[in-house]
């Protein structure tokens, strides 16, 4: 699965809200190893 | 108000909100504030009619990043420090019913890239010295809410327990030639491996020797990553994998889907070298030592930190590994 989206938005009382949305990932060996 | 005020007695902050008294409590399904705003329905905290994952600043928060200096000045002996941080509420999913055990492995991949990237935001912050993420689950734990969700509490130092945990670490690292406690702690639990509960590519699931609750288990990276951030994308994946193996394992227990209260303990983000003393772990602490008996922290273990358990983790982890492994997961 990968992250698609992370989209932050301010709530009516100033408070933010994040919304991460993932789709499937098709070809997971293309994930960059994040340890190389 | 967000007030901080030191205990000299024990070297400790403590946290006081006193607006926290107004939270939601147990609201019906109907009125759940954490589930998706439905077309004419009432405004819930998530102003969509479905979501992945969310993550949002608490309305009750515990730290606040923007909290004034206290009113009360406290004294050299007893200071007080503004409540500075950040309090986060993560859904997990926007179905009110779900549980972390009952979600796909998918899923819980998704929720160690959300947890991984409020690490390292909260962690950049310049007030946040420990982001802690962790979750209560079900009533025995006091859980307000039964929507599927965690929290992260960053703080603006880095709290007692993983502090202890990391004085410990570092203490040695200095008499051991730079050796990882956990790392060694580790090896010696998979060479035993009586207390073995789960064993992915990357990750060990066990009930550690000196186990404080009867079915207390905790999941250790098998590589020495000081937090969830270190992780590359196959040990994130295993991750998912034995977190998804344990909790159904603890769903089958007793029959029941199992309170519990999860933390995770990894690197404070305060600017210091913790190379070889932080190792990436979440800590598992189910309140039950039987299906109908509670653990309480009583006198012991609340006055003198002293526990008192009443079941050998050999045994426990015997009954949590076979509940595991009937409970099928891959």
């Amino acid at each position: 699965m990968i992250l698609v989206e992370k989209e932050r938005e301010q709530k009516d009382d100033g408070r933010y809200i994040i919304f991460y949305t993932f789709e499937d990932e098709e070809d997971e060996g293309s994930r960059e190893d994040s340890t190389s | 108000m967000n007030q901080l005020r030191w205990d000299p007695t024990l070297g400790e902050w403590v946290a006081y909100a006193t607006h926290r008294q107004d939270r939601t409590f147990h609201p019906p399904a109907e009125y759940c504030p954490l589930c998706p705003t439905k077309p004419g329905g009432f405004p819930t905290e998530v102003p969509r009619e479905s979501y992945d994952i969310v993550v949002f600043e608490n309305k009750f928060p515990s730290l606040k990043p923007d909290a004034p200096d206290p009113d009360e000045p406290g004294s050299a002996l007893t200071p007080t420090a503004p409540g500075r941080g950040v309090c986060e509420v993560v859904l997990y999913s926007d179905e009110h019913d779900a549980t972390l055990a009952g979600m796909s492995e998918e899923r819980i991949r998704n929720l160690v890239e959300v947890w991984a990237d409020r690490y390292e935001e909260l962690g950049s912050l310049d007030y946040v010295s420990y982001v802690f993420i962790f979750e209560n689950k079900g009533e025995a734990i006091g859980v307000t809410l039964s929507h599927p969700h965690g929290q992260i509490y960053a703080y603006p130092f880095v709290p007692p327990r993983p502090r202890k945990e990391l004085e410990a670490a570092g203490g040695y690292r200095e008499e051991n030639e730079g050796r990882c406690l956990h790392c060694d702690l580790l090896s010696e639990e998979h060479e035993d491996g009586r207390r073995l509960v789960a064993k992915g590519e990357h990750f060990t699931a066990f009930v550690p020797f000196y186990a404080h609750f009867p079915y207390e288990a905790h999941v250790y990276a098998r590589r020495c990553a000081p937090s969830i951030a270190d992780l590359a994308a196959e040990e994130r994946r295993d991750l998912a994998r034995v977190l998804k193996r344990l909790l159904m394992g603890y769903d089958r227990l007793f029959g029941f889907s199992l309170p519990y209260m999860m933390v995770m303990h990894q690197a404070p983000t305060n600017g210091e070298e913790h190379e070889g003393i932080a190792h990436f772990h979440i800590e598992f602490y189910p309140p039950n030592r039987t299906a109908d008996k509670l653990k309480y922290l009583a006198g012991s273990e609340t006055g003198a930190g002293a526990y008192i358990v009443d079941a050998l983790p050999e045994e426990t982890a015997m009954t949590l590994r076979e509940a595991v492994e009937g409970a099928g997961a891959s």
